[in-house]
């Protein structure tokens, strides 16, 4: 029996192998190598859009607020979220939900490429998706990618002449933030409390790259993992002479730190990461919201007194879009100003796509335009130079918490450092 | 009743032939089966319409989902055990192959080996904790290792790279065989994965496979037998991890880069959704838990947006009417079709004396 089996499995292995090795030799039709779609006809008078954002996991709003960024700028051309005419060629979308892991990303893209054969990938939202969408952008050179809201910096740096980002990365984010801090605030020696991960370390990096260069101190760091919810042994090792603590945690981790602070009688006023002030949690409790009042933080999202014709002209816009928030998040506002100067280069090549999108590549390179947020341009990596938010919470009416303008930090650059984590100054 | 008794030439003759033809026409129908089905996954490049979609999004998905499903099914079906740690041994042995290309720039050639080497290596050690439970605590522990896997992924800079994961691992070309191309590559994971289910199929039939069955029924008969029931244990989960390592090694190739994302509880729950709808019984069902596993990830969105909910249904469903999984459904059709066929027997011919072998209840069980 066992003979039995042995001979029937070698039989059917080599017959298997022998089958293989046959087949091997004949490729079906486009399937050599890595080396892209066959999307790319330029003389089509339709331009596919594949469009990927959240719309599972913990981010599942990210499709709702691609759609209302994509609304505000078809609508303002006279289309809808589901295409319209855009310098003279007929622009369709393909909308692809991801959970924002790589894998899923990695899945939607190709299928976009590959099965929906679109012209232009827009997308993705988180920074796991990015990386991953970026390696994919490096073997299909005749698709051109637009990126959402993924803020890594290493994503500009690979390399991907066919990929571009019209915000900052991670580390602009806090663009001049460093220098505010060092100089206006007088805060010298700053304690660093960070979640352990890539957005963190980028973020903080580019903080305290500004903030050492300006002759600050970094007296110590604690990288926690996400979803820390006991700060104590922490709180402890904070320095009695420390002028300021810098805050990279999460929504959520942020307000519970804050109590906790509060609660351990720690009195040191805050510099938080881009996402560490939610003024929805901080106002939950009043002394924490009065702890959290003075904290400074960068980031693309403007305070809610930002005086600029063109933010409110974009704010009414979004109002109108069906499952629009009170007011624009991040994700929208990226998503928004990556759209429209993907549009409008376009339009400014009147939707030619031949040569593998060459002049479209060249026209986005050459971007220049008053976004909402201040003046949008390239950098030789296909990396936006943009403008940056400097903000402080402040009391709001009836007690509840807002974010003020405080400075504005003009031309932000992207460097060059893909931040890991570090101690001291990084 | 004394017609029956009676030796007549239809009451003895009919009853032998009744019984055997049946099983070997089952034996012939499998074969065909299996031919179809290994010519279509053969002839899959070449049918499609959109070569690169399918053959990346399905095909090769399919295979390594399945290949590390298998595992888990080998080590359900004939040890006994539901292991969640399988997708994170898979995706050990893809952190071998990333940390060997990327961080220390080997050949693919080392790389391979030492990935599939890791992953079972750490299969063993798992298994050394885990293999003193049973049931629903080693379900627990081995959940509880992958996250402690993906804790660890997600954290050290030093060995995964943290979040941002090893990239890029390319495909390679090894002059003979040129890995760069999707279809050769598929043929590869293709082989690949027929090998691992001939694999297990062999081990089961040794006496290996024998006492690890005699394991799964009684440990306790085994154990007063002299056989050392861990040690058996231990054996079959590093054995199972060998399985799982190449279905991570496909993986890593397909992906093109790993990060914690592939050892998270999602990746984690794929594969068990995997096992599941193919069949928790059935080494081969695997292939097609993964085929609509991957379908459902592409096209449900078509539907719906909410893409996650209709693979929940689709679960849901395969659970309530087809326990046994997909590839229990032409068991499941083919005994309704012979009770169907039966039961008008009975009530229009109650009198009639019909042929032992078929009215017999202890032979019908053993025909089933």
């Amino acid at each position: 029996m066992t003979l039995n089996t042995k001979r029937t499995a070698f039989a059917a292995a080599s017959a298997g192998a022998g089958l293989v090795l046959l087949l091997a030799g004949c490729a079906p039709a486009g399937t050599g190598g890595d080396s892209g779609g066959d999307s790319g006809d330029g003389g089509s008078d339709t331009i596919k859009i594949g469009v990927l954002a959240t719309s599972e996991g913990n981010l599942a709003f990210g499709m709702g607020e691609a759609k209302a960024a994509i609304g505000v700028a078809m609508e303002a051309r006279g289309g809808t979220v589901d295409g319209g005419e855009v310098g003279g060629k007929k622009v369709e979308f393909v909308y692809e939900g991801t959970d924002g892991t790589s894998g899923s990303a990695q899945t939607k893209v190709k299928k976009l490429v590959e099965n929906d054969g679109v012209d232009i990938v827009f997308g993705p939202v988180s920074g796991d998706e990015g990386e991953a969408v970026v390696q994919y952008a490096l073997t299909t050179p005749d698709i051109t990618f637009v990126n959402g809201s993924a803020s890594p910096v290493s994503m500009t740096l690979e390399g991907a002449e066919n990929f571009f980002r019209f915000h900052g990365d991670s580390a602009m984010w806090m663009g001049g933030l460093g220098d505010y801090a060092y100089n206006d605030k007088g805060y010298k020696k700053i304690y660093s409390i960070a979640e352990d991960y890539s957005f963190p370390y980028d973020n903080a990096g580019g903080f305290f790259s500004e903030f050492c260069a300006a002759g600050g101190e970094v007296n110590g760091n604690s990288w926690v993992p996400v979803g820390t919810t006991d700060y104590a042994t922490i709180l402890s090792q904070i320095p009695a002479d420390t002028d300021a603590v810098y805050v990279g945690l999460g929504g959520a981790d942020a307000a519970s730190f804050l109590s906790q602070a509060v609660t351990a009688g720690v009195n040191k006023p805050l510099v938080g990461g881009s996402i560490a002030v939610d003024t929805t949690a901080l106002s939950g409790d009043a002394n924490i919201g009065q702890a959290a009042i003075g904290t400074i933080t960068g980031g693309p999202v403007p305070g809610a007194d930002y005086d600029n014709p063109d933010w409110k002209t974009f704010v009414d816009a979004y109002a109108t879009q069906p499952d629009a928030f009170p007011s624009p998040s991040i994700f929208s506002i990226l998503y928004y100003n990556s759209f429209e100067s993907l549009l409008l280069g376009i339009e400014d090549v009147k939707g030619d796509l031949g040569d593998g999108q060459a002049d479209l590549r060249s026209a986005l390179e050459a971007t220049s335009w008053d976004s909402p947020t201040g003046p949008i341009s390239m950098d030789e990596n296909r990396q936006a130079v943009v403008d940056n938010f400097l903000v402080e919470v402040a009391a709001g009416d009836g007690g509840a918490l807002t974010l003020t303008d405080v400075s504005e930090a003009n031309g932000v650059k992207q460097g060059t450092t893909v931040y890991d984590r570090f101690d001291g100054c990084p | 009743m004394s017609i029956l008794t009676k030796p007549t030439d239809s009451g003895l003759v009919e009853p032998l032939p009744v019984g055997t033809p049946q099983k070997s026409a089952w034996q012939r129908y499998r074969w065909i089966l299996w031919v179809v089905v290994l010519g279509a996954a053969l002839a899959f490049p070449y049918v499609v319409d959109r070569p690169r979609f399918w053959i990346p999004n399905i095909g090769i998905k399919s295979l390594w989902l399945g290949t590390i499903a298998m595992s888990l099914v080998f080590l359900n079906r004939y040890v006994g055990l539901l292991s969640l740690a399988q997708m994170t041994l898979a995706g050990i042995a893809a952190y071998g192959v990333g940390y060997m290309v990327v961080t220390l720039d080997q050949s693919v050639f080392l790389a391979v080996p030492v990935g599939i080497l890791v992953g079972t290596v750490a299969g063993f050690l798992v298994a050394l904790i885990a293999a003193r439970t049973k049931a629903i605590y080693f379900l627990m522990i081995t959940l509880a290792i992958g996250q402690v896997v993906y804790s660890f992924a997600s954290q050290s800079i030093e060995v995964t790279n943290a979040r941002r994961g090893l990239a890029p691992i390319p495909r390679p070309d090894l002059g003979v065989v040129d890995f760069t191309q999707l279809h050769i590559f598929y043929y590869g994971a293709l082989a690949a994965a027929v090998l691992c289910y001939l694999l297990c199929r062999y081990v089961a039939a040794t006496s290996f496979g024998l006492a690890l069955q005699g394991i799964r029924d009684s440990p306790e008969r085994m154990s007063a037998l002299g056989y050392n029931v861990n040690r058996y244990r231990i054996a079959a989960m590093t054995f199972t991890a060998f399985i799982a390592s190449i279905g991570g090694v496909i993986m890593v190739f397909d992906r093109a880069q790993v990060d914690p994302d592939v050892v998270s509880l999602s990746s984690t729950l794929d594969i068990l959704v995997v096992a599941v709808i193919g069949g928790v019984g059935s080494l081969g069902g695997v292939f097609i838990g993964g085929i609509v596993l991957t379908l459902l990830d592409n096209f449900a969105q078509n539907v719906t947006e909410r893409y996650m909910t209709l693979t929940g249904l689709v679960f849901i469903v395969v659970l309530l009417f087809a326990p046994t999984g997909l590839a229990g459904v032409g068991k499941q059709v083919v005994r309704a079709l012979s009770t169907r066929r039966r039961a008008p027997q009975a009530p229009t011919a109650p009198d009639v004396p019909t042929p032992p072998g078929i009215t017999d209840p202890s032979n019908e069980r053993k025909q089933q």
